[in-house]
């Protein structure tokens, strides 16, 4: 990853953080004044390199811990409502931004809901548990179902 | 990577397949901050595996099942 994509890596993320939702090819480029068939490229050369996550249409699905579309991870935090990926990304949300955080999900077996307030990185539920089901070595296998 | 009301709820969800992990949520708040606390740095560098290994060693997350590929 050279600097030239960690420089439209940056971008993105910052756009996300300011529009507070996933930024279009178009955008990401007038702000570094690319074109957009530039930042699809770079997208692509991030998504390879797992520094951001395309859907099938090269738009950006996942900006880690942001995801662009929603999930049963939503996250209030800096003033903004998120969408995280998973457990670990909705704490992840205000650990970015570095920010407290409300979280809002689900028991995954109940689905009965649940509410987490995060103050200074700890959460005021202590009893609940997060589990992962797929091993380290195989995350990226598939990151959607991960 | 699910939320569970306690271990309980892990078990009758698993449903009898295989397990993951399962840790506490206190150390899961510890994790993200870890892993993803830089990541809207400026100066933002990817992660290299070595780090991302360091990060899950230091909060006890050893062994075969997180050990990255």
């Amino acid at each position: 990853m050279d600097s030239t994509d960690i420089e439209l890596r940056n971008a993105t993320y910052g756009q996300f953080v300011e529009l507070g939702r996933a930024p279009r090819a178009e955008e990401v480029a007038r702000s570094i004044d690319r074109s957009e068939a530039e930042v699809g490229d770079g997208w692509r050369r991030l998504h390879d390199g797992h520094a951001l996550v395309l859907d099938d249409a090269g738009e950006i699905r996942m900006a880690n811990p942001f995801s662009a579309v929603m999930t049963p991870f939503r996250v209030e935090a800096a003033g903004k409502p998120w969408y995280a990926n998973c457990a670990w990304d909705a704490f992840g949300i205000g650990a970015a931004l570095q920010v407290d955080s409300v979280i809002d999900s689900e028991c995954g077996d109940c689905h009965d809901p649940i509410r987490i307030h995060v103050r200074d990185g700890q959460p005021d539920d202590r009893d609940l548990v997060f589990h992962v089901l797929v091993p380290a070595v195989s995350w990226w296998q598939d990151i959607g179902f991960t | 990577m699910l939320l569970f009301r306690s271990e309980g709820h892990v078990n009758a969800w698993l449903a009898g397949r295989p397990p993951g992990a399962t840790i506490p949520v206190t150390q899961l708040a510890e994790l993200a901050a870890a892993w993803w606390g830089d990541r809207l740095d400026p100066d933002w560098r990817p992660h290299t595996r070595e780090q991302n290994q360091a990060i899950l060693d230091s909060l006890g997350l050893t062994g075969p099942f997180w050990a990255l590929g």
